[in-house]
């Protein structure tokens, strides 16, 4: 396989799962009020090709618009507390200075993709929110009564992004009736 | 070589950091169908993408 650089490019390489990306800029929904829901599905890719040809062409979190929420999910995943296989989930959140979040992003979508995670039947997606004094990338994952799990992806994602800060992990349904009062089940 | 062997003959296709990387430059045309409508190409899209791939249509 030494003669393969042409071969490389010709043969797509399918990914285990196809993933979607989606927009959301909740804070333009004034303007736009007619939307209802401004989330909306960009595009969704199945191989490691079709990924770089969106991920080349769009914005990275450093250049998207304050309030802005880049999600890549789990084809048929909607990134919903009440999407069924998300409502009894939670998230890893970490946390970053304003513009730093690139790199990260980058890291976490090629982990989920190349299927990276032991734990990865578990995982839904990640989302960075865009805000105007940091930047958070969260990753969804499913059953958060899992703790072993929950505490493999939260350690693994810590080694993959070589990040130092203790990260914690919020159940969905306790964000759901406490909003930011609810405090993290699990900690990495 | 690539892809990982569990040895009941199902491949789990995994791919590291860095195989995945060496494809970047490869890969920077949009795929053919894709479209995004007009009132957010402009948040999403960096600068320099083809405005072919721009629909009018709301994507609902």
């Amino acid at each position: 396989s030494r003669q393969s650089t042409a071969a490389v490019v010709h043969q797509p390489h399918p990914l285990e799962h196809s993933w979607t990306f989606w927009f959301d800029n909740p804070s333009a929904k004034s303007k736009q009020a007619a939307w209802g829901s401004s989330i909306r599905p960009i595009y969704t890719f199945s191989t490691v090709e079709e990924f770089w040809s969106i991920y080349n062409n769009i914005h990275h979190p450093s250049k998207l618009t304050v309030g802005a929420d880049f999600h890549c999910f789990k084809y048929k995943i909607e990134p919903k507390w009440e999407d069924p296989i998300c409502a009894n989930g939670g998230k890893w959140t970490t946390i970053f200075q304003k513009g730093k979040s690139d790199t990260s992003w980058l890291y976490t979508l090629l982990a989920l993709i190349g299927e990276q995670f032991d734990n990865g039947d578990e995982i839904c997606g990640a989302v960075v929110n865009v805000r105007a004094r940091q930047d958070k990338i969260a990753l969804w994952t499913k059953n958060a009564s899992n703790e072993a799990a929950q505490l493999s992806i939260g350690k693994q994602w810590k080694e993959l992004l070589d990040y130092n800060e203790t990260i914690g992990f919020i159940i969905h349904e306790d964000a759901k009736k406490l909003d930011r009062g609810a405090k993290d089940r699990y900690k990495a | 070589d690539n892809y990982d062997n569990d040895g009941d003959g199902i491949t789990a296709k995994k791919y590291s950091r860095d195989f995945l990387i060496k494809f970047s430059e490869q890969c920077t045309d949009l795929p053919e169908d894709f479209e995004i409508s007009a009132d957010i190409a402009e948040a999403v899209m960096s600068a320099n993408f083809n405005s072919s791939h721009i629909v009018e249509r709301d994507s609902y």
